[in-house]
């Protein structure tokens, strides 16, 4: 009786994903076994060429592209993120709160907007190379944009939030005694750090590398707009194929490929916080 | 005179406006096992983490061998304390959590170490757990491991912060023995915290009574059982029944003080002295306390309210001139009586204590 009433209970919860998450997905997963004709109507006659096509050759530096900008940027937005989240959980309650508020306050602005932000602040005639030419520091301007390197900062500056909140939880939620007893102990506060603080917020650390790195695998507009589309990503290739390449089916089937590398991250990532049971429910 | 091993002098501390520890001092000698008892909030804890270098004192200072510990960090006193939730790395199996003080301060060979840690391990009856995760010990072998792990620094003090609190009472028994034992054979400096006086008095050398961050009275487990100083050390060490009475006449070692409606005669308190006319707390043993149905010489006229029967022990509950008394008897002795009946309460001498009634502190309820 009790599980049943718990079950009604799920009910809605169940209807939402289905509708939101499920419908869509059998969607895509069946687009990409259509096909599709010249003027990219979708013809319905089952075929592989599509996932032919995804793993042919000349794709797979597209693959390569995309899952080392997302590595690039877990490790980036680990690293700046990682003291930023450690300083604020050893803030008093007021400021920590502000600290928090500050981390979260760039998503009440459009994330696009944001990215024009970026340009503005990068390019030929931009803030940066302004300032540096009226100083006299540099003579020409720096070429800044369309860059691997220019993509990687507006990946790394749009998900860093994600990667701040995750550690500072994990850091949080660690016992102050275990770093008064190594203390106690004779250890230094470094040593303390990385044989203690370190190791027991390695669920934080993977959580936040998680979160970052699954959005930076698909996200589209930033490398178009900071990278100029020079390198080819996951995400401009389905935004591509959808708009101006008109196969529907291949963007799908290049979705589904995401979907597995995403998958296989998640996988990864319970195997590393199992014992942390407040991590992201995966 | 001996140096002696920690000196503790007019420590103040401040948490905010809160006035913690106020001018507390006292000494510790070498080879001790202090206990610090009071009840929870009195500042027994804050003193302790004072000694380790967790906190901060405000004046006053420590001092350790004869050298002063003020800006000393906690990594660098020779004192390793054994915490309250015990405080094992998580994730670290028994093994290093023992040998985490030697590697990090890089003090010996691996070969000696794990000699060491061995020897450690066997103290505490802990041999053949090494690598076990501290998730998978109970609460006792837990306890065992942190006293390891402290205990493999050779501290010239070892800090105990309440380490039996979590236990069943049958293992906290066990481990009051033990940990007695221990103290004995490592020869190693205990100061222990504690809100359980029966755990002070069964195995401490000294114990220092702390109530609002003061020190209340400082003595061996006899001295503070059978000779409080003052009346909270009386009302909080020992079951006692705590009556107001008045001195009607002092003489060289006894005084006849008026209790109710009766007239008893008891013996002049250690620590302080009462006179005649002045009020005065009585306070007496509740297990060294008789009833009896006859009438006897120094004792009080009560009629029995309740008696109780409590495995070993009967509780008899005596309603004289209005105050509830309470008697706790062994064993039935001579009168067999039930509520209602009119009986005499007598004493052993040596359970009485006399005290000023000044010497109680204004603000206490008697």
């Amino acid at each position: 009786m009790q599980t049943l009433k718990r079950n009604i209970l799920a009910v809605p919860i169940l209807v939402w994903i289905g509708l939101l998450v499920g419908i869509p997905l059998i969607f895509v997963f069946g687009l990409s076994f259509l096909s599709r004709d010249s003027l990219g109507t979708i013809v319905f006659q089952f075929t592989l060429e599509n996932y032919q096509r995804v793993l042919s050759p000349i794709y797979q530096r597209v693959f390569l592209n995309s899952l080392l900008l997302a590595f690039l940027t877990g490790a980036v937005t680990l690293v700046i993120g990682y003291p930023v989240a450690y300083i604020t959980a050893n803030l008093e309650p007021k400021k920590r709160a502000l600290s928090i508020g500050l981390t979260m306050l760039p998503f009440w602005i459009s994330s696009l907007l944001r990215t024009y932000g970026w340009m503005i602040l990068l390019g030929n005639a931009g803030i940066i190379n302004n300032l540096l030419l009226s100083l006299g520091i540099i003579e020409t301007p720096l070429p800044m944009m369309y860059k691997f390197g220019t993509t990687l900062i507006g990946t790394a500056y749009m998900l860093i939030p994600f990667m701040i909140v995750a550690i500072f939880n994990s850091v949080d939620k660690l016992d102050r005694s275990l770093l008064e007893a190594s203390y106690d102990l004779g250890a230094s506060r470094r040593q303390t750090f990385f044989n203690i603080t370190l190791p027991l917020t390695i669920p934080g650390i993977a959580g936040g590398f998680t979160l970052v790195f699954i959005p930076a695998l698909g996200m589209f507009y930033v490398s178009d707009l900071l990278g100029g589309g020079n390198t080819i990503f996951l995400g401009n290739l389905i935004n591509t194929q959808v708009t101006r390449g008109r196969n529907r089916p291949l963007a799908a089937a290049f979705s589904v490929a995401m979907i597995l590398v995403v998958l296989l991250v998640i996988s990864l990532y319970s195997r590393v916080a199992k014992d942390d049971r407040e991590g992201l429910f995966l | 005179m001996k140096q002696p091993l920690l000196s503790l002098v007019d420590i103040n501390k401040y948490f905010g406006d809160v006035h913690v520890l106020k001018d507390v001092s006292f000494t510790i000698e070498q080879g001790e096992f202090l206990t610090l008892l009071g009840p929870s909030g009195c500042g027994k804890t804050t003193l302790l983490r004072c000694i380790a270098g967790l906190e901060h004192v405000n004046s006053g200072d420590i001092l350790l061998h004869g050298t002063s510990m003020k800006g000393i960090a906690p990594n660098k006193r020779n004192v390793n304390t054994v915490f309250q939730n015990y405080a094992l790395f998580p994730h670290l199996n028994v093994y290093d959590n023992v040998a985490y003080g030697p590697r990090v301060k890089k003090s010996m060979k691996d070969a000696e170490l794990k000699e060491k840690v061995r020897n450690v391990l066997d103290l505490v009856q802990m041999l053949g757990y090494d690598q076990r995760m501290p998730h998978q010990l109970s609460g006792g072998q837990r306890q065992r491991i942190a006293i390891a792990r402290a205990l493999i620094n050779e501290p010239s003090i070892l800090l105990l912060d309440e380490p039996l609190g979590a236990l069943d009472l049958k293992l906290r028994k066990h481990m009051q023995t033990e940990l007695a034992h221990l103290q004995k054979k490592t020869g190693t400096t205990f100061v222990y915290v504690t809100h359980d006086q029966e755990e002070a008095l069964n195995m401490s050398d000294r114990i220092v009574v702390i109530d609002g961050g003061q020190l209340q009275q400082l003595g061996s487990p006899r001295e503070i059982y059978n000779n409080p100083s003052n009346l909270f050390v009386t009302t909080f060490i020992g079951d006692r029944n705590i009556m107001q009475v008045s001195v009607l006449e002092k003489e060289d070692t006894y005084s006849r003080v008026q209790v109710g409606e009766s007239v008893v005669s008891i013996r002049n308190p250690q620590h302080s002295s009462v006179s005649n006319g002045q009020e005065a707390i009585l306070a007496i043993h509740m297990d060294k306390m008789r009833v009896s149905c006859d009438e006897v010489p120094n004792a009080l006229r009560g009629e029995v309210v309740s008696v109780h029967y409590a495995g070993s022990q009967i509780r008899i509950e005596v309603n004289v001139d209005g105050k509830p008394i309470t008697i706790v008897e062994y064993q039935k002795t001579d009168c067999d009586c039930e509520a209602g009946d009119l009986v005499y309460v007598v004493w052993e001498e040596h359970g009485a204590i006399l005290l000023p009634l000044e010497n109680a502190g204004v603000e206490r309820e008697v």
